[in-house]
């Protein structure tokens, strides 16, 4: 695997909180969701990476140049007396000044603010000046883009516009964002990096982590005798829990997808009830980030990474691209 | 679109020109006035005074001077505080920061441009200052007047180098403009131990006036004007050393 970022025992510490021995895999073309609840370290880590900030310890590898580094912080800031075009050009010339006029407006039009090229900064909107950070990183054809928050502020519209934009990365350049978002990191992410008190829980794929820490879950409903059902689920060695979720309605865990899926049929049918509907309960990235951080919490009093907290993921970080 | 332009549309798009070119014109075309009639306004306000000896010329530029010195110093160190303030703002430094390879691009100018603002204004009030003196007063010496103003103009460089040394030393805009100022203002009282004041910068605040009547030769500031070259070459470096540290 061909990492764009790598860092080793990365350190920054500001008394009790900071960044504690983070050790990030950034495959090249990937995605990267960085999540985390709020003073988790998401910031203090994108600010390392993107050179804000010296670490403690550690060290950072950079598959890339400086040069080809955007980073867009939390909220973009610009002199408001500059035109949006004049930011963009700006950027443009300190980070590829050989590049014609011509791409700053194609950044511009890239997000949506073409028409808006000659208007003063000052006055534009917060997801209008969130976008125009995101044409300045874009104007330099950065092969690495670092985001802190980009949906955050923006409404329902611009937080959909901003995820198709970054979307639209995926395998033409590396995004890292972070986010406490998790839907939006679970609609656009495909590897995630969970902190929690400036360490990192799991780094991985996003659908191996809600598959690995979330519990095979089904609403079962039951024509018939549902308590039966219940009672006879809840002696099968593949039922970790059976709860009633409504009038003939049950709620199944199950220790496995293939276990809960043959074993739920057989039970009913030896019941001699009538299965009416079965569906599997959606699986999400906050489902399984409060069960790993809670695995975390109670495996390890300060919800370190370790080969009990994180289990078989811990292994998952690939050392070698 | 560069980082040089940007400094000059942040004179020309903003008040900060006016405010510079307005304070220095104001002083030049009024403090020669005020000098012409001093006597005629104590006069008329306190009676049975002594009498006020008539002005010269070049109490008219002094005048001029004496003001500029306080009022238009603050509004240069004003001026250059906000121009170096970039890390007030997380996002306009995060900007600014991960696009430079290094500090000197941001540093160089930012002094520069507003080292010639400072300068043109200064130049532009003195140049009121020397036709209201020249029409209400007297005449003034040219070569001992634009010998003068050249020391003038070195101090203001100074006085926007060392601004940028306090916008290193404080994030905040104010902040930045109150440790400049008590550095200026440390200057002269430092001056006041007998044999460094002709070395230090301050020494070239009333070098036109000093020259337009002739207590001083321009030799005489030669101590002073190498001091403040190599002083403003040295806040300059340690400025953009220590931005170049600063954790956003």
């Amino acid at each position: 695997m061909n990492a764009v970022v790598r860092t080793r025992g990365l350190t920054k510490s500001y008394g009790d909180v900071g960044l504690f021995d983070v050790d990030l895999l950034v495959p090249a073309g990937c995605i990267y969701g960085l999540v985390g609840m709020n003073g988790a370290g998401k910031t203090t880590l994108l600010s390392l990476l993107s050179g804000m900030r010296r670490p403690d310890r550690g060290t950072i590898s950079l598959g890339v140049t400086r040069r080809e580094v955007a980073v867009c912080p939390d909220v973009s800031e610009f002199d408001g007396w500059l035109s949006a075009f004049e930011v963009v050009d700006l950027a443009r010339t300190l980070v590829a000044p050989r590049a014609s006029d011509e791409a700053a407006l194609s950044a511009l039009a890239t997000v949506g603010l073409a028409e808006s090229a000659d208007r003063r900064v000052g006055g534009f909107s917060r997801g209008m000046t969130q976008r125009l950070g995101l044409a300045c990183a874009l104007v330099g054809e950065p092969e690495l883009i670092i985001m802190d928050e980009p949906t955050s502020a923006l409404d329902p519209a611009g937080r959909a516009e901003m995820l198709s934009a970054v979307i639209s990365m995926r395998g033409s350049r590396t995004v890292v964002f972070s986010s406490h978002i998790l839907a939006d990191v679970q609609r656009v992410a495909d590897q995630v990096g969970i902190l929690r008190d400036g360490r990192l829980l799991y780094q991985g794929g996003t659908q191996e982590l809600i598959d690995t820490y979330l519990t095979p879950s089904w609403l079962l409903r039951i024509g018939g005798d549902a308590a039966s059902v219940a009672a006879a689920m809840s002696c099968q060695s593949w039922a970790s829990k059976v709860a009633p979720a409504g009038p003939d309605l049950l709620r199944v865990d199950a220790t496995s997808i293939e276990a809960g899926e043959r074993g739920i049929p057989a039970v009913v049918a030896a019941c001699g009830a009538r299965q009416v509907s079965c569906e599997p309960v959606d699986a999400d990235l906050e489902s399984a980030f409060l069960a790993l951080t809670a695995a975390g919490r109670s495996a390890d009093g300060r919800g370190a990474i370790g080969p009990t907290a994180a289990g078989p993921l811990a292994a998952r970080v690939d050392a070698t691209p | 679109m560069s980082l040089w332009r940007l400094e000059w549309l942040r004179l020309v798009r903003t008040p900060r020109c006016i405010a510079l070119a307005g304070v220095f014109l104001f002083f030049g075309l009024v403090e020669p006035v005020a000098t012409k009639y001093e006597a005629d306004l104590v006069g008329r306000l306190a009676k049975g005074a002594p009498a006020l000896p008539p002005p010269t010329a070049a109490a008219g530029l002094g005048s001029y001077v004496s003001e500029i010195a306080i009022v238009g110093l603050v509004v240069v160190v004003a001026v250059t505080a906000a121009a170096f303030g970039f890390d007030t703002r997380r996002g306009l430094a995060t900007f600014l920061r991960t696009r430079v390879s290094s500090m000197w691009q941001l540093v160089a100018p930012r002094f520069a441009v507003n080292a010639a603002a400072a300068v043109f204004a200064y130049l532009l009030g003195t140049c009121g200052a020397w036709y209201e003196t020249a029409v209400l007063i007297g005449p003034l010496p040219a070569g001992a007047v634009m010998a003068g103003v050249g020391c003038g103009a070195m101090y203001l460089v100074f006085a926007v180098a060392l601004t940028g040394f306090a916008a290193s030393l404080v994030r905040s805009v104010i902040g930045t403009v109150g440790v400049a100022l008590a550095l200026l203002l440390f200057l002269p009282i430092a001056g006041l131990y007998h044999g460094i004041s002709n070395w230090l910068p301050s020494a070239l605040i009333n070098a036109p006036v000093d020259l337009a009547n002739g207590t001083a030769h321009l030799s005489h500031f030669g101590p002073a004007l190498s001091v403040t070259a190599a002083l403003t070459a040295a806040v300059l470096a340690v400025s953009v050393a220590r931005l170049g540290r600063r954790e956003a």
